[in-house]
């Protein structure tokens, strides 16, 4: 299998002298095509820092990072980023903001208009193109802001806590759509949580990250069958993975 | 249906007015109280006058009080357009170049500090009786909140947004026209709408010290008369020129971002 994203030895240093904080690294580190992949870690501890890197929009201060084979140098096209905070802008009604996607990159909407339903119809959104933002709840938004990330079949998907600000349920809810979306479609997924039943849920791997300096302790294969339901968390496998993985935040004094 | 909706625009009138009813027995209870205080306390006419006298007394006066607004007016819209026009450029080129930031920013943020309005007397002198120096008063007083905020509307585009447009790979211009415009206008508002309030302050007193017409004058005038009668109507028609200003500058953010929360709060 081809690793899609490969780092060797990334660290990111911030400000320079006496002032530079080490927050990251070094980490060397395989992601496949079509994986999905959690880095999993305290807050502060760089995991956003890398999902930067990785897309090309924060240059890492030592180290290399591929995409797809070619070196990453600066903003990659190839990707659709998603953040806790998402990136709706207010003028735009749900379909103008995943539009917005094929504006910015030049593709006409008018010849995507069927891709764009698919994709909303697959959030259950359907009926809520012509809202704004403001007019929908904090978990349609976020599935407004996933179309968005995809519409342009990304075939890499950095995802950075996009389901932080939500209640449980409705973390719950989207973990299911996300899911679904991430099999329908199979894009390399590079996922920032600190929750550790949702890395477990979502992911064929989890990297436990330290606090800062953030450098990954242990990867841990999910051998779990997909897509996972409540079925399957509320399996004997799913809990024990669960706890081995508390057993390594514990050890750091993390919870 | 038309007659339906005719009743239904009366009826959400009337809830209005019920709704504000005590807004307006105040603002009528002001009006009777002024009207009986002078009676009352027996104030001197050449003091106070009642509500009553100065609108009998500015009606006699309605053909002057009117050209004088429209001479102010000019000059007030004249210079806040002019303000606009220029401080929004400006804004955009110092929130996107580090030199003008170094250099003009700091500039501008000094000679904010400074009250405009004590330069009026010198470009009085410098510049005579005319329309020009009003303007100018009123393009300083304007212009610096409209740049300054434009300069904050240009620079806070959030770091989400921004590394979504990153990723995009769109260039300057399209980034520019579809994200970080709209994003900006907002704030931009903020500006229009100080400047808006400023404008007709800063012609009216451009006026008081040296014009030979317009509000400012007039009113300057008929108080060295003892008119205060007079000097209320021409603050009345200062007044309904300020809302009107500030009105049109709201209609414009009604109609340009109706999306925006500031908007949508006034709404409902």
């Amino acid at each position: 299998m081809s690793h899609l994203i490969e780092l060797s030895a990334v660290s990111k240093t911030f400000g320079t002298g006496a002032d530079a904080v080490h927050a990251f690294g070094p980490v060397d580190l395989s992601i496949d095509d079509g994986e999905f992949f959690s880095l999993l870690g305290p807050s502060g501890c760089g995991k956003s820092t890398l999902l930067l890197m990785i897309g090309g929009l924060l240059e890492p201060s030592e180290g290399d990072i591929t995409l797809a084979g070619r070196r990453v140098d600066g903003p990659q096209t190839d990707i659709g980023i998603m953040f806790q905070d998402n990136t709706l802008v207010p003028w735009r009604t749900v379909r103008g903001n995943v539009e917005l996607q094929l504006e910015m990159r030049g593709m006409p909407p008018a010849n995507h208009r069927d891709d764009v339903d698919a994709l909303l119809r697959s959030v259950h959104l359907e009926d809520f193109s012509e809202r704004f933002p403001y007019e929908l709840s904090g978990g349609m938004q976020q599935r407004a802001a996933f179309c968005q990330a995809m519409v342009h079949g990304p075939r890499t998907m950095l995802l950075d806590e996009p389901l932080g600000k939500l209640d449980a349920m409705t973390r719950e809810q989207i973990r299911t759509d996300l899911q679904n979306l991430w099999i329908q479609q199979r894009p390399t997924v590079a996922f920032v949580t600190h929750s550790i039943e949702e890395a477990i849920q979502l992911s064929n791997r989890v990297a436990v990250i330290t606090p800062r300096p953030g450098t990954i302790e242990k990867i841990i294969p999910i051998d779990l069958p997909f897509p996972r339901d409540l079925d399957v968390k509320n399996s004997p496998e799913f809990t024990h993975y669960v706890r081995d993985t508390q057993e390594i935040f514990r050890s750091y004094g993390v919870i | 249906m038309a007659s339906s909706e005719k009743i239904s625009v009366l009826a959400r009138l009337w809830a209005k007015l019920i709704h504000s009813w005590m807004f307006i027995a105040f603002f009528v209870g002001f009006f009777v109280f002024w009207e009986w205080s002078v009676v009352l306390f027996d104030i001197p006419r050449y003091i106070l006058t009642p509500p009553t006298l100065v609108v009998e007394k500015g009606w006699a006066d309605i053909d002057r009080l009117l050209y004088y607004t429209y001479v102010t007016g000019l000059e007030t819209v004249t210079g806040y357009v002019i303000a606009i026009v220029l401080a929004l450029p400006l804004g955009l080129a110092i929130a996107f170049s580090s030199i003008l930031r170094r250099t003009i920013y700091p500039f501008i943020v000094c000679v904010e500090m400074v009250p405009k309005i004590a330069f009026a007397p010198l470009f009085i002198s410098w510049l005579g009786f005319g329309l020009l120096p009003k303007v100018i008063i009123v393009f300083l007083v304007c212009f610096f909140p409209i740049v300054l905020n434009a300069i904050l509307a240009f620079n806070s585009l959030s770091e989400e947004l921004s590394q979504f447009s990153r990723s995009t790979g769109a260039g300057a211009m399209r980034t520019f026209f579809k994200i970080r415009l709209p994003a900006a206008t907002p704030q931009c508002f903020v500006g229009f709408k100080y400047g808006a309030i400023n404008a007709t302050v800063g012609a009216a007193i451009a006026e008081f010290i040296g014009s030979d017409e317009g509000l400012g004058f007039y009113i300057q005038i008929v108080t060295g008369n003892m008119r205060p009668d007079l000097a209320f109507a021409g603050i009345f028609f200062l007044t309904i020129l300020g809302l009107a200003l500030f009105g049109c500058v709201t209609l414009a953010e009604r109609l340009l971002i109706p999306w925006h929360i500031s908007v949508r709060r006034q709404k409902t």
